[in-house]
């Protein structure tokens, strides 16, 4: 693998390319795969990848391959630096230069097949034995990937990682009546714990039971949601996509883009890129553009501290590059209020678990229903709801935050509290 | 062109087996506000086998697509199939023969379309919107090409090779409203071909171009719509994702057998008696689909699947193990995104079928409500609970189109709302611009005439 990428890095120096970047990796795959709680597939991938990237009078060719034998790697290298001198030369491209390089390897010592068989045999009895109701369709996977990352700045990265995974997607059926399917990732580097015990999922199974029967909201009206860590991206991602990332910088469609330094939210938000928590199964050890990942803080007590920026986004703008590029590791500082408190706070609101949304445009403006989500009434959980329709403006409501929980869920890929937000249009049918 | 080494190991099968040899190349430049952000190219290919036995399924891949590499797949496929009959022990009978699908080439895969006609093509189009348009902040011009080539072998006979091009111009506007706030639209412009086929000239998009640019300077001084229930007309482009999010997914044989509300309404009335819904395979009005479809991954010969016919749902839609489970035909729906991918359960040219009704006579029969032109994405669960975006749409008072909505989003239960519609017009517009996801993406087609009906609005 080290010999693919020094070829590939020397071959495109030699046709005279100014700068490039190698990334060459394999990995296997193992997964198995039920419906309706039942085994139906158990797979198997071996799997290669080229990364290339060279820059020749500041014009840039990305090119990708899955084979690695010397006539694909020629062709690959060949047809990247073409692809890059038809491209429009732009002085924002770069690669990384030479600060330290490491070697990284977070191995478990390899698949336990027959243990995650097991564990995933043990998670369908469960639902059999304590949630009858439920139906889930789910893979779980061991998975191993070996990367070495080279550029033509003396840049030298080595990871090699292992880990589990699992996602269910279920719902629960009682005669003619079913909940909304709802889904949940989780990651592990171990199987200690049966898979039902990481994260939301035992909650979410749970209330995926309770979601059956359902109740219209029966009027419109302005009030209270209290989003849970498992409906990430009805507000996160949103943000990311939409005000913090390269694409939305570079276009000048950001409302963030004059921000930097200035309160964005309530002084209660501290908004985080935490790939090197130990929370995080296989974060990010290093970045695309070839610098070693660190975490950083995208919102610090409301003010906005850094963009999603890459080295081209952060050349182009003028504003500083982001410290990873793992856009999903995403951390939120946990509050001071208690999940129950911030509950009984509630005279009229809903509990949302997953959001069913359009993707937002650049206003911020968002409508969509609450799946799998509970009417909040006078400090209640009660009813789950359907045909609930919520409108907001993601900018506006992060202005005043009226709690976030002091507890926090870790599932392996995000760690994050319970969030009250306030002023969302809540309309039934 | 892939070579065939997958026939040569048919007698190698034991279980029902099937072998099959793929690989997609994605082209890809995009231009923001003239920044040239994207510009690459992707290949991935390789072989994988799935083999069936005792009621499971072992499956392999490896991008090594040579003799060697066939037959290390096929041995990892079958002791992954050994070890899931061993553990689970279902002791089902083995899947039986079908109607095997037997097809070559259909389109033939031409010449590489080199990058820099598609870098050339998007500078033209930038240029042109920029000499034009005053009034943008921001604008986005993507060329892509996704190729897709097949080679195929089923252990009942079935033998396939498919090559599907996907060219693809995505164009989007950004324009800020009077308080500063960006609004954008965007639009897909494509369809199945080679891209230096569909598009020879850029000047060709100008009107394309000109409409964009007009709808986004009435949604730039648009309103929020009345959140609740309303009177809308759905228009064509929006009836394809309505047939594909809200009843389609809820129609797949696994969704079914996980109890969506399809499993109990087999033969029911869930819709007005206006409305029929068809899974096209490969021919719809005797010219091929957007995406046709002739064999499918599980070498299935594809047929259309009739799944509303006059307001009854009539069937599902199925892979060879959910047919027998339910005792239907396998009618070519499963289909795997890469060769590193299972055949899952997936819609090839979902459509809602043509009416009678003009769109304008229903324009006009509108009072007060609104017509909701295109969408942007869509999602719907197996309660038949949908949410789709609004990109492009407009209120109606007393039959005439008036202001342009800013974004919104429908929502709804598909069988209760498809039993609102009272009127269907004549129209007929596909759209294969997106992706479809279920674990794996997919490309697919959507299409359908416009409807009127009622649905709950997101707004103010």
């Amino acid at each position: 693998m080290n010999n693919v990428a020094q070829y590939a890095l020397e071959k495109a120096l030699k046709a005279g390319v100014n700068k490039v970047s190698v990334q060459v990796s394999n990995g296997r795959k193992d997964e198995f795969n039920i419906e309706a709680n039942n085994f139906s597939l158990m797979r198997t991938l071996f799997e290669d990848e080229l990364t290339l990237k060279v820059i020749t009078n500041n014009r840039k060719g990305t090119m990708s391959i899955n084979k690695l034998d010397k006539d694909s790697v020629d062709g690959a290298v060949e047809e990247c630096i073409a692809m890059a001198k038809a491209s429009a030369p732009d002085e924002a491209e770069d690669i990384a230069p030479l600060v330290k390089n490491e070697n990284f390897s977070r191995t478990i010592g390899g698949a336990d097949k027959q243990k995650l068989f097991s564990r995933t045999q043990e998670f369908i009895q469960e639902l059999k034995d304590k949630y009858p109701t439920v139906s889930t369709d789910m893979q779980t996977e061991f998975n191993h990937t070996k990367a070495i990352y080279l550029n033509s700045n003396g840049v030298e990265f080595n990871d090699e990682a292992e880990w589990y995974y699992a996602q269910p997607m279920f719902s629960a059926k009682e005669g003619e009546a079913s909940s909304s399917f709802n889904y949940y990732a989780v990651a592990a580097d171990n199987l200690d714990k049966p898979f039902m015990d990481l994260g939301m999922l035992r909650t979410l199974i749970a209330e995926s039971e309770r979601s059956v029967k359902t109740r219209m909201v029966d009027d419109k009206f302005v009030g209270k949601i209290i989003l849970t860590p498992a409906c990430d991206d009805m507000i996160w991602y949103t943000l990311l996509w939409n005000f913090l990332d390269t694409s939305s910088m570079i276009s000048g469609t950001s409302r963030w883009k004059d921000a930097l330094s200035t309160l964005v939210a309530d002084k209660k938000l501290t908004f985080s890129s935490s790939p090197l928590n130990p929370d995080m199964i296989v974060g990010e050890r290093f970045t695309s553009d070839g610098f070693l990942s660190q975490d950083f803080d995208y919102i610090k007590d409301g003010m906005l501290n850094s963009y999603a920026l890459n080295l081209y986004g952060a050349n182009k703008t003028g504003k500083p590059r982001a410290a990873n590029s793992a856009l999903y590791n995403i951390e939120v500082a946990a509050g001071d209020t208690s999940l129950s408190e911030m509950i009984k706070g509630v005279d009229k609101g809903i509990l949302i678990n997953r959001f069913s949304g359009a993707s937002p445009g650049p206003s911020g403006d968002i409508s969509g229903v609450a799946k799998n989500s509970f009417l909040i009434e006078n400090g209640k959980v009660t009813d789950a709801v359907s045909e609930t329709m919520l409108s907001f403006n993601v900018v506006d409501i992060l202005q005043n935050i009226p709690a976030i929980s002091k507890e926090r869920c870790v599932n392996g890929i995000t760690v994050l509290p319970w969030f009250m937000f306030d002023g969302i249009t809540i309309s039934g049918k | 062109m892939l070579r065939d080494f997958l026939s040569s190991h048919k007698g190698a099968f034991k279980d029902y087996t099937e072998l099959r040899a793929q690989i997609n190349t994605n082209q890809r430049a995009v231009l923001v506000s003239g920044n040239m952000v994207a510009n690459s190219q992707d290949s991935e290919g390789g072989v994988s086998a799935r083999v069936y036995r005792g009621g499971t399924f072992g499956f392999a891949s490896s991008a090594t697509y040579t003799p060697e590499g066939v037959k290390n797949v096929l041995s990892a496929a079958a002791d992954n199939a050994i070890f899931m009959d061993s553990q689970v022990k279902k002791g089902k009978p083995p899947l039986p023969d079908t109607i095997s699908g037997n097809k070559g080439l259909v389109i033939s895969p031409g010449l590489a379309v080199p990058q820099s006609y598609l870098i050339d093509f998007i500078q033209a189009i930038d240029a042109m919107i920029v000499k034009k348009f005053r009034n943008l902040s921001s604008r986005t011009v993507v060329a892509n090409i996704l190729n897709m080539e097949k080679q195929l072998v089923v252990s009942d006979g079935a033998n396939s090779h498919f090559y599907q091009p996907r060219s693809m111009v995505y164009v989007v506007m950004t324009a800020d409203t009077s308080d500063g706030v960006p609004v954008e639209l965007y639009r897909p412009l494509g369809r199945l071909g080679h891209f230096n086929e569909i598009f020879t000239d850029p000047n060709l998009l100008e009107r394309e171009l000109d409409t964009l640019y007009e709808s986004l300077m009435k949604k730039r001084d648009g309103i929020f719509p009345k959140a609740g229930l309303n009177k809308v007309i759905l228009g064509p482009k929006m009836a394809g994702m309505l047939a594909h999010e809200a009843i389609g997914h809820t129609v797949e044989a696994d969704a079914v057998l996980n109890g969506s509300v399809a499993s109990f309404n087999l033969n029911k009335q869930v819709a007005s008696e206006l409305v029929s819904m068809v899974d096209y395979a490969h021919t719809y009005n005797g010219e091929p689909c957007p995406l046709p479809v002739y064999v499918d991954d599980e070498g299935i010969a594809a047929e259309d699947a009739i799944l509303i016919k006059d307001g009854i749902l009539t069937g599902y839609m199925h892979n060879r193990d959910t047919a027998r489970q339910l005792n239907a035909k396998p009618q070519g729906n499963a289909r795997a995104f890469t060769f590193s991918d299972e055949p899952l359960i997936r819609m090839r040219n979902t459509a809602i079928v043509p009416g009678v009704s003009k769109l304008e006579d229903m324009i006009a029969s509108v009072d007060d409500g609104y017509y909701l032109v295109s969408s942007g994405n869509g999602q719907a669960d197996q309660t038949g609970e949908f949410t789709f975006s609004v990109e492009e749409g407009y209120e109606i008072k007393n039959g005439k189109i008036g202001r342009a909505l800013r974004e919104t989003s429908v929502s709804g239960v598909a069988f209760d709302m498809l039993k609102t519609i009272d009127m269907v017009s004549d129209d007929m517009h596909w759209d294969i611009s997106g992706f479809c996801g279920k674990k794996q993406p997919m490309t697919c087609g959507m299409g359908g005439p416009a409807m009127r009906c009622d649905i709950n609005l997101g707004g103010k």
